[in-house]
Order: structure tokens, then C-alpha cells, then sequence
């Protein structure tokens, strides 16, 4: 269906892909895998035709469909008029939109009602479900979904794998991104590991636990027992996480505040690393990028150009240094390689054991469970009451899809 | 005190209908999601070659088209920085204006003859105008933007780019249009309510357009509803001053811009722009 | 140096737009060059130019720093006059100081605007300025207008600024003041936070920083700087006020700091820039009767090339 032939693509310094061939054939479900950075989402961008590649070629036998990571969906329109955003450049009139919208959406067999609905309305796995309709619609010999998982329930995880395996057996090649590796050894007939811009691998068949060293080249690590003084908040992402975390931060501005967006809220990308720091701690510069291993060419460059790890640390640095009594984390380890999240992880251990009350704000279960000696789940802006960890186990899921 | 509203308020709308046009393009603009500050110098250039463009065919309609070329010059301009370049949007902005109040200054000192004391147009050709801008206009942008697959994608633009394929197309649409609406305002303004050029004659209302704008909810309605209150409570500056109210003629010169300030102070609370209006990607 | 370049290439594209006009791109450039540096009579000129311009300069890049809008200099600088004259008779030190008061409260009409009722400073502004171009009239023609009541204009100002040759101490207040916002930008934790919020006003949120107080701030020291050109400007030139005393010094203020990046000590050169660019046009209308509207447009055409360049916005 589609054939990429030694594509190489840099986006400035960074090498982010790598001289990389590989064959999408149609019928079958890829499993693109690796770590953030990989490489995963610019080389289907480029196999959909949104980027060019430096050097390399694209064979494309039709039209590839992409449902993005991050939704391109107008949130003041209805679903009817993002549908028909699609629709070729015309100066027809709009009235006949909801039928239109109801005809498209039935062809594709997904479920999603009352096409007159704002998309700011919607749940953010309806807005997940647009997001596929959009692509399915225009009956693409290529599917690529990236990431699709990270905002779902496990139960509409469910309903996407029966769409991705029925549109494949109509003939479609789908390809599934992904860094979530219990998903990708449920749903893939073939599975490719990207590491550092390369592929390193192609298989057919393998378990979980080779499946991240050869990712990563690490072992997964051992299990730790909980620290005291962590409440986690968990949800699927856009279920009110970023207002709880906004309110915290204005009812507690002494607190130690560690954004979900780090390149966004956390740094300031303009000023040095100095300056960052200064804007908050009175330590001495070198001495918190020597205490938090920062890895940088000096005290003075700028802190857009830090890796998300380094980032991240430069922010723990500017944070934890002046030992809080209170921490908000939001998202902290979102996008870093298993590394940078142990660090992470250490820090925000050690701050409860000084002392702190942290209030850890994750998407990711694992992330909760390691840390936490208490749970809520957040759902639609609504907080669940606490539980200790064991309770949680049981509760969390149908919590998170607001059962229960 | 309703007797003096009443009788301003045809003055209002006929003094205003330059404003209004102003004000209709900004507003198509600002849907497709970016800021023109320079819609100031559009107009002001456009006075200016609609005056050339009479004064040397004698034809009220060169004149308009004169009118509407001058501002679609600086329109090019203004979309190349902003869209083809990308630039910050205020600041071009900005630099239209400088330029274009420059220009017309120059050309203003080094040409005789601009000003010539009675309008180019007559009655029936003015009202011509003022019933275009008040009903025309409004009906087709109402239609335009929101009853057409091409409105639909250009207000998308406004809200979420990334969600419309080719965004730049429908900005420089958006452009072409206010080009064609501040010209005809620009034109009106120097042809038939001001008997020609003078230096700076469009005196803020572009500013004056854009807080309408605003106050209006970028909403077509909203624009005409805010222009005629801007209208009458401004033509209250004459009355005022023909009771003898006793406020010395300069403060009342001030008046229409107190009034836009107060129009502003009026947009409290949540005033929903589009999503993406002014971002540079 | 691409700020150099797009100086060099604005002054060659005004030479080269005489050809418009018939006239020789190499006579204007000439004309411009002698009429602005080419005698002592001239330097002195654009020296004197340059003060205003400095700290209608140094208004607006402090401002821009912070993330805000001020294209309110023009009125600022008006306000700052009429308070200048009227403190004038409590001697200079007062009279300054009020000028500085006068131009921080009238930005602050712009803050509160936008603090309270969300009204965005880039139109609040400029609308101000407006209404100070017309509130000065009013005061030379009414209140504050000379004693034999002939011309509209007011009284010689009680004080003036001591004379430094044929230049004004005002010089070097502007200096000194372009120094101090260096200082107060680079050195000074209040300057790390101010540029912090002007890059990114989230991050600075979340980085415990209150952006409002912030802003408040930021434009207060705005106005006053502004304020203070156009006290200044009254008490070291033209000792009294008239109607078109601003003349577009606020406005100018805008394509001197985007040609200094926005950095204070750069502005010094910057000024003297456009104060040449401007007596160069004086010069040019005098000999070559071509309109002394060159130098706005010699100011947009600057903006814009240094747009084209893509280095208008500091990169330290």
C-alpha cells in the first residue's frame, strides 16, 4: 500500500528520523513502537504527506488517513460543521450539514450521536471518535492513529481495536502508534521499534518484557514501595486535571509547582537556565545543575534548547531547592525515558520524606501506584473520595470511565 | 433629550458609514483570525487615491475604484508580513500605519488641488452608499460567513487553523474584503462627507473600528448595533455644541474617542475572540 | 547585525523612492546625510532630536519586555508636558517628577482598562492618545493658555533645563535613564521577572510570578519614562506648550526600539538614528521642498525591513 524507502528527516540539530524502509501492506494492523522522541510520529507524518523527508522516497498507492495525537477540531463548531470542513472548497449552502454528518458517520460504523452537539461539549473520547471519523470518512487505503489510547477508557480502547480491525480487513493498511506495550501485543499482526530515529526491529511475534529492552536497552525496573504524604489524582487526560491544577497554583503560590506542560508553562524557553532558576531559588546556579545532574553546556544556555528530561529537572531544581512544604506535579513524568522518570521519582520521594504533602496529578497508573499512599480518581471535573492504594486497584477503572 | 437622539440619528448613520465599513471588514479579518491594526492607514490611503483617481477622471466611480486600489495596495502588503511572513500582526500593523500616514502626507504636500470644498457625489449616490453599508453588506456577510462552506472554513480559521487545509487562502480572502469595504469608507470619507483630502482626515476610526468590533462580539449584528451607538452618542458632540452646553470645543473634540473607551470598558467578563485571532503559526 | 543592515537597507530604499518624484536618489542622500551630520549646527540638531526619541524609545521597548502593548507614548508624552508646566512653578526637580506622574497615570488608565474590564492596551492606548492630543488643545486654548490670550499656546515655563552648549541637560537624563533600565532589566530580580513575563506570561504564572502586579508595574515605569520626554522636551526646547507639541514622538518611539531590539542601551544609538533620520528630513524640505513626512516614512520603512529580517524581537 505504502512503501517509505530510506527516509531521513532532521529538524534542526536533531536527527529524528534515520535512513529508515519500511513497507505498510494493506490488511494488516503495525504496531509502530518506542519511546518518546523515537521517531514514530514525523516518519508517518511523512508517510501521510504532511512533512518531506531530506532525503528518501514515499510510494503512496492512495490517500493516507491520520488521526493525530492532538485533535484538530474546531471546539466552538458542531460535529456537522467539523465534518464539513472536509468537504472540497465550495460556496454551497450549509443546510443540509446534520444530514450529511449523520450519513458520513454511519458509513464508517462508528458510534457517535446528535451530530448537532458542540464539540466542546463532547467527552474526550467522542472527540476521539470525531477524530477517527474525520480520517475513516474519506475511505484512506492508509490509517495511521497515533497515540489513540492515551485519552480512552479501557473500554472505548476496546471499541477503537474493533474499528481498527474491521477497517483492516476491508483492506486498509492501519498503523498504530504507540508506547503502551500491553496494547500493542493485544492488537498488532506486526510490530516495528523505532529507537533514536532507526528501526531496530521487526517482528511478528514477542513478549512484553523483550519488547522494552529492545526499546530501551534497560530492563523495566523493579517495583517500590510507596512513599507517605502523595495523593495521586488520576484520569484520562481533559477530565478537569488542568483547572484542579490551575486552582491549586493560585490558592497555594508558595508552593512548589510543577506544570503538566513543561515546555510551555514549566520554562521559560527564551531566558538561560540561570535565569530560570533564579526566578525562584536563591541557589547558586551550577550548584543545583551539579545536585540535579542537569545536562548542559552551561549555566547560561538557554533553556529551550535542554532536552524534555533536562527540562524537567531544571524545574524539580527550581522547585524542590527551596524545600516547599507543599508540591504540585503535574503530569511529571509525561514524555521522558525511564531514566529521567526514576530521577523523577527519587525526588519527589525524598521531598515526602522530608516532609512535603504532594499532590501528583497523572495519567499514568503505574506512575500512581509506585508512588502513592492515596488515590482519587478524577471524572468529568469530579473528584472520587480517597482510597488507599489496594482499594484503588479494584475501583480505579470504572472510576475513570464514570461507573461507580 | 429623545427629540435631539431622534434628529441625530440620520446624521449619525450617514457620518458613521464610513466607520461602519470599517468595521464590517475588520470583523471579516479578525474571523479568519488575524489582527489588522493597519486597517487605519488602509483607509486613510484610500481617501487619498480616491481623490487622485477623481480628481483626474472626474468620475465619482474612478473614484471609488481608486479608493478600493489604494487599500487593496496596502492589503497586499499587510498580508504579505502577516501571512506569507508571518510576522507579529500588531506590529506590522503599526508600520502600515506609519507608512501609510507618511505616504499620504508626502503626496498630500507635493499635489495641489485635493481638497475642493463641496462632495463629488450627489445625494442620491451618497444614500446609495449608506444603504449598502447598512443593509447590503450586512445581509451578504451574514450569508457568507454563515451560510457557505467557504465562511465555515474561514471562521475554522479563526478558531483552529491546523483544522483547515490551505488556512491561507481564506485570510487572504479575508483581506481582499476588507480591502474592498475600508476602500469604499476611505473613498466615501474624502468624496462625499468631506470634500476632499486632508492630512490624517481618517483621525483614529480605524482604532474606533476595531474596539466596535469587539464590543460587538465579532458578530455582524453586534457591528451595526455598536457602530450607530458609537454614531449618535459621537453626533452628540454637534448638538451639544449647538446648545451651547457650555463644554469648551476641544474637550468635545475628545468625545468620540471617551466614547470608544467607554464601548470597551463594556466588554467585562468573558469576551469570546476567535480561539486562534493574532497567533503567529 | 541584521538591526545595522535593515538601517542601511531603510535609508537606501528612501533614497531609492525619490526616483518616484523625479528627483536623484544620490541628491537626497546627500541632502539627508549633510543636513543631519554634516555641520556642527546639524549634530547639534539631531542631537536634540534624539533626546525625545531616546525616552519614547526607552518607553516603549520596557513595555514590549513586559509583554504590553504601549503605543501610548504620544499621550504620555503630551500629559507629561502639561503636568511639567504646570509644576513648573515649584522648580524643575518638581516639575520632572510630575511629568514622570502624570505620564505613569495616564498608561495606568490603560492598565486598569485591562485589568478590570479586559480591554486589550494596544486600542486603550491609542485611543488615550487622542484624547490627549485634544485635551492639550483645550488647555492652550482655555486654561492654561497665555496671558495676552493671541495665540494658542501657553506662557514660557517657570523653569527650564540648563543649558550643556548648544544641547540641553536633558541629554543627559535621557542617558542616565537608559542606563537605569538597563540596570533595572539585567541586574535586578524585578527586571529577571518583568522580561520573564513578557516571554511567556504562563510560564512566569507558574514560576510564582503575578503577572497583574507585574503588568501594572511595567507600564507604570512606561508612561513615566514617556512622561518624562515630553517634560523634557518642554522644559529644555520649547519652554511652552502648543497645539502639535508631540509631533509624533510617541509613535517614533515604536521604530526606535524595535531597531534597538528592544534593549536600553542600544537605544541610545537608535535615537540618534531616527533624530538624524529626522533632521536630515527638516533639511530635505528646506532645500528640496520634498515633505518632511519622509522620516515617518523612513520609520516604517525601517520597521519593516527589520520584520523581514525576522530580528525585530531581542535575542539574548
Amino acid at each position: 500500500m505504502l512503501t517509505l524507502r530510506g527516509i531521513t528527516r532532521r529538524f534542526g540539530d536533531n536527527l529524528a528520523v534515520d535512513d529508515v524502509t519500511l513497507e505498510l501492506r494493506g490488511g494488516e494492523i503495525l504496531a509502530l513502537v518506542g519511546e518518546n522522541g523515537a521517531g514514530k510520529t514525523t516518519l508517518m507524518r511523512i508517510a501521510a504527506g504532511e512533512l518531506t523527508p531530506d532525503a528518501g522516497t514515499v510510494d503512496r498507492a492512495g490517500e493516507a488517513g491520520f488521526v493525530h495525537q492532538h485533535f484538530l477540531l474546531v471546539s466552538d463548531f458542531t460535529i456537522a460543521e467539523n465534518l464539513a470542513l472536509q468537504r472540497s472548497w465550495s460556496f454551497a449552502s450549509l443546510r443540509t450539514l446534520e444530514a450529511e454528518a449523520e450519513a458520513i458517520i454511519a458509513a464508517t460504523g462508528i458510534e457517535l450521536h446528535g451530530p448537532s452537539r458542540r464539540v466542546e461539549e463532547l467527552s474526550v473520547g467522542e472527540k476521539s471518535k470525531l477524530e477517527l471519523i474525520k480520517a475513516i470518512a474519506k475511505k484512506p487505503r492508509v490509517l495511521i492513529l497515533d497515540e489513540p489510547t492515551s485519552v480512552l477508557t479501557p473500554t472505548e480502547s476496546a471499541e477503537l481495536f474493533a474499528v481498527m480491525r474491521r477497517v483492516a480487513s476491508e483492506g486498509t493498511a492501519v498503523v498504530f502508534i504507540s508506547h503502551k506495550l500491553p496494547e500493542v501485543l493485544e492488537i498488532a499482526d506486526r510490530i516495528v521499534v523505532m529507537r533514536r530515529g532507526r528501526v531496530v526491529l521487526e517482528t511478528t511475534s514477542m513478549t512484553a518484557e523483550e519488547l522494552a529492552r529492545v526499546m530501551v536497552d534497560a530492563p523495566l525496573p523493579a517495583s517500590v514501595a510507596p512513599a507517605k504524604n502523595i495523593l495521586a489524582i488520576v484520569g484520562v487526560a481533559g477530565n478537569g486535571q488542568s483547572q484542579l491544577a490551575e486552582r491549586f497554583r493560585d490558592e497555594h503560590p508558595d508552593a512548589g509547582l510543577i506544570p503538566e506542560d513543561r515546555t510551555r508553562d514549566g520554562i521559560i524557553a527564551e531566558m538561560s537556565i540561570a535565569e530560570n532558576l533564579a526566578l525562584r531559588s536563591s541557589t547558586n546556579a551550577d550548584t543545583l545543575i551539579n545536585l540535579f545532574s542537569i545536562k548542559a553546556t552551561s549555566a547560561n544556555q538557554k533553556a529551550g534548547d535542554l532536552s524534555g528530561g533536562n527540562q524537567q529537572k531544571v524545574i524539580l531544581a527550581r522547585e524542590l531547592s527551596r524545600k516547599p512544604r507543599m508540591i504540585l506535579a503535574a503530569e511529571p513524568t509525561r514524555g521522558l525515558d525511564i531514566e529521567a522518570t526514576a530521577f523523577v521519582h527519587a525526588q519527589l520521594r525524598a521531598a515526602a520524606d522530608d516532609g512535603a504533602s504532594i499532590l501528583l496529578i497523572t495519567s499514568d497508573l503505574d506512575e500512581a501506584f509506585a508512588l502513592a499512599d492515596e488515590i482519587q480518581v478524577i471524572y468529568r471535573g469530579k473528584l472520587s473520595e480517597r482510597m488507599p492504594p489496594d482499594v484503588a486497584r479494584e475501583r480505579v477503572g470504572a472510576l475513570m470511565a464514570g461507573i461507580g | 433629550m429623545i427629540d435631539v437622539i431622534v434628529h441625530a440619528l440620520p446624521i449619525a448613520i450617514v457620518a458613521s458609514t464610513p466607520l461602519l465599513l470599517a468595521v464590517e471588514g475588520e470583523l471579516v479579518v479578525q474571523r479568519s483570525g488575524i489582527i489588522n491594526l493597519g486597517i487605519e492607514g488602509m483607509m486613510l490611503t484610500a481617501a487619498m487615491t480616491a481623490v487622485l483617481a477623481q480628481q483626474s477622471t472626474h468620475s465619482v466611480l474612478a473614484g471609488f475604484a481608486g479608493g478600493i486600489a489604494g487599500a487593496l495596495l496596502i492589503a497586499a502588503l499587510f498580508g504579505l508580513f502577516a501571512i506569507r511572513y508571518r510576522a507579529d500582526q500588531i506590529v506590522t500593523g503599526t508600520a502600515i500605519n506609519l507608512l501609510a500616514l507618511g505616504l499620504t502626507g508626502f503626496i498630500y504636500k507635493a499635489v495641489s488641488g485635493l481638497f475642493f470644498g463641496t462632495s463629488a457625489l450627489s445625494e442620491v449616490a451618497q444614500y446609495a452608499v449608506v444603504l449598502i453599508a447598512w443593509i447590503a453588506v450586512p445581509i451578504a456577510l451574514a450569508v457568507l460567513l454563515w451560510m457557505t462552506s467557504f465562511g465555515l472554513r474561514l471562521r475554522a480559521s479563526g478558531e483552529n487553523p491546523d483544522a483547515v487545509p490551505h488556512v491561507q487562502r481564506y485570510r487572504w480572502s479575508a483581506l481582499a474584503i476588507e480591502a474592498l469595504l475600508a476602500g469604499t469608507g476611505g473613498a466615501y470619507l474624502s468624496l462625499a462627507l468631506s470634500s476632499g483630502f486632508a492630512e490624517n482626515m481618517t483621525a483614529g476610526r480605524g482604532f474606533i473600528a476595531l474596539s466596535i468590533v469587539i464590543f460587538g462580539r465579532w458578530k455582524v449584528r453586534g457591528a451595526i448595533i455598536g457602530t450607530a451607538l458609537f454614531g449618535v452618542t459621537a453626533a452628540l458632540q454637534y448638538t451639544l455644541q449647538a446648545m451651547n452646553i457650555g463644554l469648551p470645543f476641544h474637550l468635545l473634540l475628545a468625545v468620540p474617542y471617551v466614547v470608544t473607551l467607554l464601548i470597551l470598558c463594556g466588554i467585562a467578563g468573558r469576551v469570546r475572540a476567535p480561539e486562534a485571532l493574532g497567533r503567529r503559526d | 547585525m541584521r538591526a545595522v543592515a535593515a538601517a542601511i537597507a531603510a535609508i537606501l530604499l528612501l533614497s531609492l523612492s525619490a526616483l518616484v518624484f523625479g528627483r536623484s536618489p544620490i541628491e537626497l542622500l546627500s541632502i539627508l546625510i549633510n543636513g543631519s551630520v554634516g555641520s556642527r549646527f546639524a549634530i547639534d540638531g539631531t542631537l536634540l532630536k534624539s533626546v525625545p526619541l531616546l525616552l519614547t524609545g526607552l518607553s516603549v521597548a520596557l513595555a514590549f519586555r513586559a509583554g504590553v502593548w504601549n503605543i501610548g507614548g504620544e499621550g504620555q508624552f503630551i500629559v507629561g508636558a502639561i503636568a511639567a508646566i504646570i509644576a513648573s512653578r515649584f522648580g524643575l526637580v518638581a516639575a520632572l517628577a510630575a511629568s514622570m506622574l502624570a505620564g505613569a497615570l495616564w498608561a495606568s488608565i490603560a492598565t486598569a482598562m485591562r485589568l478590570w474590564r479586559n480591554a486589550p492596551e494596544v486600542l486603550t492606548t491609542i485611543l488615550l492618545n487622542f484624547t490627549a492630543i485634544h485635551l492639550l488643545g483645550w488647555c492652550v486654548n482655555g486654561p492654561l493658555q497665555e496671558r495676552g490670550a493671541q495665540y494658542p499656546q501657553t506662557d514660557t515655563a517657570a523653569v527650564a533645563l540648563p543649558q550643556l552648549g548648544e544641547v540641553h541637560a536633558g541629554l543627559l537624563l535621557a542617558i542616565a535613564a537608559s542606563v537605569a533600565a538597563w540596570f533595572l532589566l539585567y541586574r535586578t530580580a524585578e527586571g529577571l521577572r518583568l522580561r520573564a513575563t513578557g516571554f511567556n506570561a504562563r510560564a512566569a504564572k507558574w514560576a510564582g510570578i503575578d503577572v497583574d502586579r507585574q503588568l501594572v508595574r511595567a507600564m507604570a515605569m512606561s508612561g513615566a519614562l514617556a512622561g518624562l520626554a515630553g517634560g523634557i522636551e518642554l522644559l529644555g526646547v520649547t519652554h511652552r506648550l502648543f497645539e502639535r507639541f508631540a509631533a509624533g514622538y510617541g509613535y517614533s518611539g515604536i521604530a526606535v526600539a524595535l531597531l534597538a531590539q528592544l534593549h536600553p542601551l542600544a537605544t541610545i544609538a537608535s535615537s540618534i538614528f531616527f533624530g538624524a533620520l529626522s533632521t536630515g528630513a527638516g533639511e530635505l524640505q528646506r532645500t528640496a521642498n520634498i515633505s518632511s513626512n519622509v522620516a515617518i516614512f523612513g520609520q516604517a520603512v525601517v520597521i519593516l525591513v527589520l520584520i523581514l529580517f525576522g530580528s525585530w524581537r531581542a535575542r539574548d
